[in-house]
């Protein structure tokens, strides 16, 4: 099963047997497989369904990607039922010597580590809402900032840190002398699992139903290529899962780094005065 | 001072196994278990061992270790190392590669002329402090198995020049650094060169490792 950023409701469940539904898509190819089954494919936007984004899909029916190779350009067909997905009608349509070195941000971009102080390049995320959602939407406020993923099952990881977003919100929003000009996001780094209502509901868990000022959001591959080397932000897609280190930033009013929190041994209190700080400097 | 906890004994916990089990299920639902790029070397070459893939040197290094002590290339002279790689974030390969790294540890406790060396990835994270406590998970003895951390610079111009080859590859499909065989395990002689690697992920890497270091204890 492949979840994908897909924003469409889902069918019914009883639509098990229904025919799958089909999407027309464009992309380059990266790689293929040695099984000759699966291909990680930069594909452009699958209008109503997905961002673009890199990502493997899996040939249901032998042959399917038989002459195709690495650079390839290629129309496809996706096909997605409830329980399974995959590729089929793969034609070649051209051949480019640019996959994955150049163009949208590919494999190979090594991006330099920012330093306290430093710009954040933008980023876009889809948020919970399926709304794109963008570090300079929140120019004039403090941003902090963390990552997960739904599925992590570790509790001093992920949990913690969307724990301790919880209990520094609650210090932010009830402190006498606190500004307000601030906002906290957490990005997920699993784009093929952490669709929106999945953040929304994964959300839930943390915000209850008070979700001022705090966001949820995935970011897609090629965000994340671009965003993690930034950040010293860690992602390994290890045996089906995924292993990474745990980056909290505080970005500025003007998206400088502010401070940058590493590992999980921080507390609610220090990331709470962290951002209140931010939130004092101006705003260019 | 490093916070310490009650070292667990080197086998499957409970908890872990949990983990395994959920593991299990994600590469279920993700679908990614066959498309997952093992770099493992194969089962012949695990009993063998991998030579390097050029002459390779231990260089000058100045780290720290996990109890906040310096410590340098000049006190691992005379000595045969075995060295590793790890980040605490890691789920899967680092527990598994320092599993066999305390088995290593227990199996030449009457070897004076062994040092175990884990060196992290991820070195911003891995603070003296958060290797004690993933020592302590494995029982390390910090006096014979050294977790260094230090500037993310040194620690990687060292992993790079001394150990391993770096891999452009998908940067989310290899351990921080990018550096490809991060789950092998090398052994060091004692005049700090690298004389062959064993994948770490292994059952038998532990034996081999040891009866490898055997012989290099007995070179002059």
């Amino acid at each position: 099963m492949l979840a994908l950023g897909g924003c469409k409701p889902k069918p019914p469940a009883a639509a098990t047997n229904a025919a799958p539904k089909t999407h027309a898509v464009r992309g380059v190819v990266q790689s293929v497989a040695p099984d000759q089954r699966h291909a990680l494919i930069r594909h452009e936007a699958i209008p109503d369904y997905m961002a673009a984004m890199t990502m493997n899909f899996s040939a249901r029916d032998p042959g399917v990607l038989d002459g195709i190779s690495a650079g390839d350009q290629i129309t496809f067909t996706l096909a997605v039922t409830e329980t399974n997905d995959w590729i089929e009608n793969v034609q070649r349509v051209g051949r480019t010597n640019a996959f994955g070195l150049s163009g949208p941000p590919g494999w190979h971009i090594a991006e330099p580590e920012l330093e306290v102080g430093d710009a954040l390049p933008d980023h876009e995320f889809t948020d919970e809402h399926c709304r794109p959602v963008r570090f300079a939407d929140f120019r004039g406020r403090a941003v902090a900032f963390t990552f997960f993923f739904t599925s992590c099952p570790l509790p001093d990881y992920c949990p913690r840190m969307n724990r301790n977003f919880a209990a520094a919100r609650k210090l932010l929003l009830t402190a006498a002398n606190a500004p307000t000009n601030w906002q906290f996001l957490s990005i997920s780094f699993d784009a093929s699992f952490d669709t929106p209502p999945m953040l929304s509901s994964y959300a839930q868990l943390y915000r209850g139903d008070d979700t001022n000022r705090w966001l949820f959001a995935v970011a897609s591959t090629n965000t994340l290529a671009s965003l993690a080397p930034k950040v010293d932000l860690t992602v390994w897609r290890e045996g089906g899962t995924l292993s990474h280190n745990m980056r909290t930033i505080v970005l500025d009013p003007a998206g400088r780094i502010f401070r940058q929190f590493d590992g999980n041994e921080w507390t609610p209190e220090q990331l709470a005065d962290a951002v209140g700080a931010a939130a004092r400097e101006p705003a260019r | 001072m490093p916070t310490t906890e009650t070292a667990r004994p080197a086998s499957h916990s409970h908890e872990e196994l949990l983990f395994q089990v959920m593991v299990l299920a994600l590469a279920a639902i993700a679908g990614l278990g066959c498309w997952f790029a093992a770099t493992a070397l194969s089962h012949h070459d695990a009993l063998r061992g991998l030579a390097p893939d050029k002459p390779r040197q231990l260089v000058d290094f100045a780290l720290t270790d996990s109890t906040g002590r310096t410590v340098t290339r000049g006190e691992m002279d005379g000595k045969v190392l075995a060295v590793s790689f790890l980040f605490t974030g890691c789920g899967l390969t680092c527990p598994e590669v320092s599993r066999h790294m305390a088995e290593i540890q227990r199996l030449t406790t009457n070897q004076p002329g062994v040092r175990l060396v884990s060196l992290t990835v991820d070195p911003r994270s891995d603070t003296p402090p958060v290797l004690a406590k993933w020592g302590a998970r494995f029982g390390a003895d910090t006096n014979r198995w050294l977790m260094l951390t230090g500037h993310k610079a040194q620690v990687e111009q060292l992993i790079g020049a001394s150990f391993l080859a770096s891999d452009p590859g998908d940067p989310f499909n290899s351990m921080p650094g990018n550096f490809a065989g991060t789950e092998r395990i090398a052994l060091v002689d004692k005049h700090g060169r690298v004389r062959i690697y064993f994948d770490g992920l292994r059952a038998e890497a532990p034996a081999a490792v040891v009866a490898k270091m055997g012989e290099l204890e007995k070179e002059n």
